[in-house]
Parts: C-alpha cells; sequence; structure tokens
C-alpha cells in the first residue's frame, strides 16, 4: 500500500483561495477524514489528490512518487464520487471491468477480478444489470467495487453517503469502514458529516475556508479541539467565554461573567488571555441550588433554568448563568429540574477546555 | 401534488380545463390542415381537390415516378442534403464541443456567432454568397455552391442540439473514466460518445431535412443541372397545378414525421425549447 | 520545481490547450468565410455603382442609398412588409400562447406527442406548406367550394395580404410555441394555485401570474417571428402573386431580374439596418415591461 503526502496545496480561483497551504500525510492503510462545511475547500483537495485540478502550489505526493504533473489516468487513484458517476450505458459488470480494460489485462483475468470483488460486494446477481435499475445503495456498492478492483495506490471518497437515506447512511459507514479495513487501503474520505467522520476516520483532519485546523484522532478532536470553530463544528458544545487569571501546568483558572472557572488548558494559553471554555452539554450536571459549594475543585456555578426539552432518552435543559449566557446541558430522562427552578451547575475541569479566544489559524 | 391526469395548473375545475383543450385541439388543426391537404391531394383520383374528395387513386405518385425532372430533383436533393448533413453533424459537434467545454469567456460571443446563420434572412444569405463567389472568380458553382450555403445554415441546428445535450451530460462520468486510466480520448470515445450519440444522430437527422427542405439559399445558388426538388417544385408551381407536386409534399411530410418521432425517442424534443424553461 | 520542470508542466498545459482549440476552427472558418466575409462584401457593393455590362462598377458612390431613401415607393415596401411582419407576430402570439401553455401544462407522457404535432409542421418545408395553403385557399380551392356549396359566395383567400397573413401565421406559430413554452414550464405551477386560494379565477389567475413571468419568452417569441417573417420570401410571392410587395421580394428581383446589384444590396442592408433599430427599441420596452422578472 502507498503512502499519500500532501504538502503545502494552495488553490486559487482568481481572487478566490480555496485551500491554503495545506500539508497532511496519510499513512499506509490509514483513512483519513476530511471535514468541513460545505466550501471549507475539502472537495477541491480530494480533485487535487486525484488529479482533476492542477494546484496552484504545493506537491502531490503518491507512495513515494511526486504525481502532481501526471493526468489522473496515471494516479492510480480509485475515486468514489458523490452521485457515483457509473457509466449508465453499461452494466455492473462492465462498470466494475472499466478500469482493468484500461490496464489492458487479459479477459480471463478480468472476468475473474469483476467476479471477485462482485462476490465481495454482493452485487454477483445483479452483474448484467444496468445502473438505473439499481437501488442507492446497489449503486454505492457498484461504485466501490470499481474503484477497489484496480488495486488502487489510494482511495478517494467525496462525500458518497450524502445522497442515500439515514439508516442506509448509518449501515452503509460500517460497510465502507470494515471493506477499507480488509482491503487495508490509504483512504482519504471528505465529509461535512461529523458523525461519519468520528466513526470511520483513524484520524480527522479539520478544514474551513480552505486551511487546515487541526488533525488527530476523533477523541482528541472531540474533547481537545484546537480553536473554538472546531470546537462548535463537532457534536454540541458550550463556549463560555473568559479571562485566565492563573495557570498551573495544564490546569487554568478563569474569570467568567458566571464565575470562577478551574479548566483543561490549550498550550499557549497564558495569563491575562482573552479564553473561551468549551464545554460539552453531557459533562454538566445538575444539583439543587442549596447544594453544597465546590467539592474536591469541581466548578460550581448557579443559574436559572429557562427552558426544558423532552427529547426520549435524554432532557436537553437551557439554563441561565447570568447575563443572558444560555447554558446547554444534557439530563437524563427523569431529571426533576424544571422551568425557572434555581440549579447549581457542575461539571468537572477535566472536561472543559480552554481555548484562545482569537482565531489563530 | 396535481389533479387526476397530473396536470397542475391554474385550470383547477374540469371545465375550464376542456376549454383549453377545445382551443388547443382547433389550433393543432390549423397547423395540420395544409399538411393534412397536401397528402390528400396527392391521393385524391381528380386533379382538382373537391369538397367532398373524389376518390382514393395512386395516379399522381406514378406520375411522380415517371417524370424526369422531378426524379432528378429528387436524387438530387437527397445527394445534397446527405453530403451537407456529414460535414454538418462534424463541424457543428466540434464546435458544440469547444463552445461548451472550453468556451470560456468567448462562449456567449462564439455561440452568437454559431446560430447567427438562423436569424438572418435566408434569401438575403443567399444573395450575400451569390454575389460573394462571383467576387472570388467562382463563376459555375453547381453542387459546391449548394453544399456550402446548405451547410452554413446546417451547422447551427447541430450546434443546438448537441449543445444541449452537452450541456446536461455528467462530467463525473469523464471524471471517473480517467480515474480508471483511460486517457482523453479513450474516455470521448468510450464514455462521453456513446451517451452524446442521441444529439448527433438527432442533430444529423434535423441537418438533413434542412438541406432537404431548402428554399431560399438554393434559389439564388441553384442553376442548370443543379436543381434542388424544392426549386424544380416552385418552378413547377407557377404554371401547372396538378397533384404531381403534392406527391413531392408527402415524401417530404413522411420524412419530417421519421425525423421528429426520432428526435423525440432519442433527445426528447424538449430540447428545442428556444427560450427560458 | 525547478526550472525545468516548470517548463515541462508549462509546456504540456499550452500544447494541451492548443490541441483543444483546434476544435471549433473548422466551424469557424466556415462560418467566417461563408457567411460573415460575404455579409461584409455585400456591404461593399451596395456602395458600388450599378452597370449594365458587368455586375457593378468598382467605383464607390452612396448613390444607391440616396436614390433609395429618396424613393416614396421603397418606404412603401418597407412600411408594408413590417406592417405584415407586426400583425403575424401578433397572430402568432394569438394562437401560439394558447398552445405553449397547454402543452407546457400538459402531464409528461402526453407532451411527446404534442411537441410531434408542433414541430412536424416546421420539418415539411415552407414551400409544402404553402402548397398545402394554395389547395387551400384558392378561388377555386377546398375553402371556397365548401362555401359555395353552402350557397355563400366566394372569399378572395389568396393573392392578397390576407392569404400571406394566414400562410406566414401558420409558418411561425411553432416558432412561437417552442420560444414561449420552455418559459412557461419555468412558472411553477404552485403559483397559479396559490393564486386561485386567494381568490383569483383562472383567467385572472393567468393574467396577473403566469403571463407576467412568461414575458421574457413571450419577447423571445415575438422578436423571432418578427424577425422571420419580414425575412419570408416564399409565402408572399406564391400567396400574395404579383400583388403583394415585400422587402425580400423586391430585392430577389432587383438582384435575380433586373440585375442590379448594388441596389439590391442598398435596400437589404437598408431594411437590415431598420429592423436592427425596431428591434433594440423592442428589447428596451420589453425589458422595461419586464423589470419584475429576473
Amino acid at each position: 500500500m502507498a503512502e499519500l503526502r500532501l504538502q503545502g496545496l494552495t488553490k486559487r480561483f482568481g481572487e478566490v483561495v480555496a485551500v491554503r497551504d495545506l500539508t497532511v500525510t496519510v499513512e499506509s492503510g490509514e483513512l483519513v477524514a476530511l471535514l468541513g462545511p460545505s466550501g471549507c475547500g475539502k472537495t477541491t483537495t480530494l480533485r487535487m489528490v486525484a488529479g482533476f485540478e492542477a494546484p496552484t502550489q504545493g506537491r502531490v505526493v503518491l507512495g513515494g512518487r511526486d504525481v502532481t504533473d501526471d493526468p489522473p489516468e496515471r494516479r492510480n487513484c480509485g475515486m468514489v464520487f458523490q452521485h457515483y458517476a457509473l457509466f449508465p450505458h453499461l452494466t455492473v459488470e462492465q462498470n466494475v471491468a472499466f478500469g482493468l480494460e484500461m490496464r489492458r489485462l487479459p479477459r480471463s483475468e478480468v472476468r475473474r477480478r469483476v467476479g471477485e470483488i462482485l462476490e465481495r460486494v454482493g452485487l454477483t446477481g445483479l452483474a448484467r444489470r444496468y445502473p438505473r435499475q439499481l437501488s442507492g445503495g446497489q449503486q454505492q456498492r457498484t461504485a466501490l467495487a470499481r474503484a477497489l478492483v484496480i488495486n488502487p495506490s489510494v482511495l478517494l471518497l467525496d462525500e458518497p453517503l450524502a445522497n442515500l437515506d439515514a439508516k442506509l447512511r448509518e449501515e452503509m459507514r460500517f460497510y465502507i469502514r470494515s471493506l477499507q479495513r480488509e482491503f487495508g487501503i490509504t483512504t482519504l474520505y471528505v465529509t461535512h458529516d461529523q458523525a461519519e467522520a468520528l466513526v470511520l476516520a483513524d484520524r480527522i483532519a479539520v478544514l474551513m475556508n480552505g486551511v487546515l485546523q487541526q488533525v488527530g484522532s476523533p477523541e482528541e478532536i472531540y474533547s481537545r479541539p484546537r480553536t473554538a470553530t472546531v470546537a462548535a463544528f463537532l457534536g454540541v458544545t458550550n463556549l463560555l467565554p473568559g479571562r485566565v487569571v492563573a495557570r498551573r501546568s495544564d490546569l487554568v483558572v478563569l474569570r467568567t461573567s458566571a464565575g470562577i472557572v478551574r479548566a483543561c488548558g490549550a498550550d499557549g494559553l497564558a495569563e491575562g488571555a482573552e479564553a473561551v471554555v468549551s464545554i460539552r452539554p453531557e459533562h454538566i450536571d445538575l444539583d439543587r441550588a442549596d447544594a453544597p459549594g465546590s467539592r474536591d475543585g469541581v466548578n460550581h456555578l448557579r443559574g436559572v433554568v429557562r427552558e426544558r426539552t423532552f427529547l426520549g432518552g435524554l432532557v436537553d435543559f437551557r439554563v441561565d448563568l447570568g447575563e443572558g449566557f444560555l447554558l446547554r446541558v444534557q439530563g437524563r430522562a427523569g431529571a426533576p429540574q424544571r422551568v425557572g427552578d434555581q440549579v447549581s451547575v457542575l461539571f468537572d475541569p477535566q472536561a472543559a477546555w480552554a481555548l484562545p479566544a482569537q482565531e489563530t489559524a | 401534488m396535481g389533479q387526476p391526469g397530473g396536470v397542475v395548473s391554474a385550470m383547477v375545475r374540469r371545465h375550464e380545463r376542456v376549454l383549453l383543450t377545445a382551443v388547443a385541439a382547433l389550433i393543432y388543426l390549423f397547423l395540420l390542415a395544409p399538411v393534412v391537404i397536401v397528402v390528400l391531394a396527392a391521393l385524391n383520383s381528380g386533379t382538382y381537390l373537391r369538397f367532398p374528395p373524389e376518390g382514393f387513386s395512386v395516379r399522381w405518385f406514378v406520375a411522380f415516378a415517371q417524370s424526369r425532372s422531378f426524379t432528378r430533383a429528387l436524387v438530387f436533393s437527397l445527394r445534397l442534403a446527405g453530403v451537407v448533413t456529414c460535414i454538418a453533424t462534424v463541424l457543428g459537434t466540434m464546435a458544440s464541443l469547444w463552445v461548451v467545454r472550453f468556451g470560456g469567456r468567448l462562449r456567449t460571443a462564439m455561440r452568437v456567432l454559431f446560430t447567427a446563420p438562423l436569424a438572418v434572412p435566408g434569401i438575403l444569405t443567399g444573395i450575400a454568397l451569390l454575389v460573394f463567389f462571383y467576387a472570388v472568380g467562382w463563376r459555375r458553382t453547381g453542387f459546391a455552391g449548394l453544399v456550402v450555403g446548405h451547410t452554413l445554415i446546417c451547422i447551427p441546428y447541430v450546434f443546438l442540439i448537441v449543445s444541449a445535450v452537452l450541456v446536461r451530460f455528467d462530467r463525473s462520468l469523464e471524471e471517473a473514466a480517467r480515474s480508471l486510466g483511460a486517457d482523453p480520448f479513450t474516455t470521448f470515445r468510450r464514455v462521453t460518445l456513446p451517451l452524446i450519440k442521441g444529439g448527433l444522430i438527432s442533430g444529423a437527422t434535423f441537418a438533413f431535412i434542412t438541406s432537404y427542405d431548402e428554399f431560399n439559399i438554393s434559389l439564388l445558388l441553384s442553376g442548370v443541372g443543379a436543381t434542388p426538388l424544392p426549386i424544380e417544385l416552385f418552378d413547377y408551381l407557377r404554371f401547372s397545378f396538378d397533384p404531381t407536386a403534392a406527391v413531392a409534399g408527402t415524401i417530404s411530410i413522411a420524412m419530417a414525421l421519421v425525423v421528429v418521432l426520432l428526435t423525440q425517442r432519442l433527445v426528447g424534443l424538449e430540447s428545442l425549447y428556444m427560450a427560458g424553461g | 520545481m525547478s526550472a525545468a520542470q516548470a517548463e515541462t508542466v508549462i509546456g504540456r498545459s499550452v500544447s494541451r490547450q492548443l490541441g483543444r482549440h483546434l476544435l471549433v476552427v473548422p466551424a469557424l472558418a466556415v462560418v467566417v468565410l461563408c457567411f460573415v466575409i460575404p455579409y461584409l462584401n455585400l456591404l461593399v457593393i451596395s456602395a458600388m455603382t450599378p452597370s449594365t455590362r458587368a455586375a457593378y462598377l468598382p467605383v464607390f458612390t452612396l448613390a444607391n442609398y440616396t436614390r433609395l431613401i429618396a424613393d416614396p415607393f421603397t418606404w412603401r415596401v418597407i412600411w408594408h412588409t413590417l406592417w405584415l411582419g407586426g400583425l403575424t407576430t401578433a397572430l402568432s402570439l394569438l394562437l401560439g400562447y394558447p398552445l405553449a401553455y397547454h402543452l407546457a401544462r400538459a402531464p409528461r407522457r402526453s407532451r411527446g406527442l404534442l411537441m410531434v404535432l408542433v414541430i412536424s409542421p416546421l420539418l415539411v418545408g415552407v414551400l409544402i406548406r404553402t402548397y398545402g395553403w394554395m389547395i387551400l385557399l384558392q378561388d377555386t380551392g377546398v375553402i371556397n367550394q365548401f362555401l359555395r356549396s353552402l350557397g355563400a359566395r366566394g372569399v378572395p383567400l389568396m393573392y392578397n395580404d390576407l392569404g400571406v397573413l394566414i400562410g406566414l401565421t401558420h409558418v411561425f406559430v411553432p416558432f412561437m410555441v417552442l420560444s414561449v413554452a420552455g418559459t412557461i414550464q419555468g412558472v411553477d405551477p404552485e403559483l397559479e394555485l396559490a393564486a386561485r386560494s386567494l381568490g383569483a379565477g383562472a383567467w385572472r389567475a393567468f393574467w396577473r401570474v403566469t403571463w407576467p413571468l412568461s414575458l421574457p419568452g413571450v419577447t423571445a417569441g415575438t422578436l423571432l417571428v418578427f424577425v422571420l417573417a419580414i425575412s419570408s420570401y416564399v409565402i408572399p410571392s406564391l400567396l400574395g402573386g404579383f400583388t403583394v410587395l415585400t422587402v425580400p421580394i423586391l430585392v430577389v428581383r432587383t438582384v435575380t431580374e433586373l440585375f442590379n446589384w448594388p441596389a439590391g444590396s442598398a435596400f437589404a442592408i437598408l431594411f437590415f439596418a431598420i429592423t436592427l433599430a425596431i428591434l433594440w427599441v423592442y428589447l428596451r420596452i420589453m425589458g422595461w415591461a419586464s423589470r419584475g422578472v429576473s
């Protein structure tokens, strides 16, 4: 298998900079998710890797070879397009065989490999069908088979699940993941769906406005986001503004509009800095207003419940901490707090993450 | 979202729809009347079409087949249309490919240029060509001159139809082929061409029938020994009136039906919408 | 990237670019050589002196134009042509719009058949259709026979303006339909339903909602039909006999019967210029009228 290295990739369309100085390495056999909102440059990046866009600056190195100047047909990338791009005038078999025919393999070999891959993805009975006769999931698997059968150096997927309904999407996520692991192919997966990225990826690269914000494992990105926008993009979080008043190795103490807060601090957060504290709703507990004060360094704030929404297995609270800051708190189904109650808001400093207030990226 | 019958419009009440359909039917009748009349005249036993029609006969078809000048003109027109179609289809498709894919900022200007021959009076184009050929010293223009004139007005049709198909074409199919190892030429041959084939055939048949029916330019560029059927007909109609001419008409009508049905099948006639939509 | 590498990249993309552009060259050559240049040539000839011994004398003169402009006959013919064209356009719109509306709102399946009905006449060729009208409109034609069989007098439907109008309208209704139908289809039918739910009857819903929104298509259609109608040669000459004179007929006559190429060219170009002016004014007005529509 091959390693994919993107070095300083930049793409300019006239005045607009779609991708700015992107450097990231996908290790051999790894699945990296390129995650970001629409228009952040992730698809452009994928297209540069595939060879459909020429980078304004930067290099694409695949398996140790600089392929930046190579046309798409010489890069040996397997690509799965968002709308599958199955050739409508060819059957499933013919679609899958296409890449092998381009490689001038003998017919018997082509037939053998096509048969194998179709069996692997469970489409053997549908080999003679045309794409329009297939369901969304079947088309998806055909596209995968077509990309995998050529033994690509790298597998590129452009939001492949965007067109499937929710249930199928979840199934296909695990399916793609298991296929990728089984084949051990280096994979770059573009998506705007952060839940998808969290499930599929070995590592996630978060892209915003063409700039790489952070690369790391799903856990890292989720619990230790580098910037406030990354924090807000993955899952739901509260961003409480404050100022650092003290720092003791990992822990920082901040003064916020709701009171003193202790949290884990990102590197580079010095005393006196403006910061935001990211606290996930599921890490916050509510207790009676007259509960005892700070125990074992647990953060203790006071607030009034403004909203309570029943969500089935969970309850969503909005708690006013003063000066209009509404904290989102996730409670269990039977949470007793009601609208208008005075409550104590409790959370562990380990679960609070302080970030610099400005975007430094 | 629609009423029964799938029609969604301001006409929600039954009698409104009936009224619209009735009006439309009358207008369709108006559109088809002369065409139907010509076919009736060709099959009529009498010389003049009487009301009510006299009887059924194929004598005029026989007369047509026996007329040296008509059959010669028919063959000439078919030959001319054949040559023009080949040239116009190739050139028009190439131009269309370029404008849709690589035109860039010149796209609008080129589109105007390639459809302009349709927008100016054919009769003027004929005159302009006649005068121009003379100016460059080309006197006996004959078949070749007609080829030039007809190709000029057939290219726009091919261009318009193939463009309509190309614009709808899903580029990601070509990218998929490229990513699977096909170079640009192979991609065009194995993926693009098969999928725009319908547009090409449509454009070609339109070009054929346009050349076959073309009158204005032929009027000015035809000469002795180079007389397309419409000109032959025109001369004939000035002096006689028997239905032999109607036979030529019936042949044209049959051809027109074939072209239209073929286009509808391959490309869908909606690609011929000329504005908006 | 080294200089050599940069050069290969540039070199490759340049040759790739050039190769692509070759695609358009042949068609471009045909259009420029056989269309643009002949028309420019016509412009040149319109300023040459007529001659009886050759096609023209290569002596520059504006007399062709001045003579034309001074002659009231010229203006009568021009006016007559424009009037016929205008009336044809109006009639085509009157007949074509309902057809277009019906077509645009027809269920998917019927639309194919209806399109066939609309387009087939177009492909039959002007001459054949005119011939059909001749059979119908003549004094001894089908319509008059029918009228006489009912005891009424015959009506002169041919060799006059009326016959020409009928013929022209018939030819151009499909063009109008094709231009307008696309735009009507683009008007969301739910807008009409919304109007109905707010209390508008069918006609009002149409007039206040669909019609204004379809104006761009109407503009395109009327423009197209007008330009084509005033350029028509076959119909006025066959259905109008010698009594109906339009600019195309006169131009052809001047060139092919009188062999006065310069005068014919001048007339053609004068007419062309007047047409352009009218179109420009028309487009300004229509642009103002459809200012609410994108």
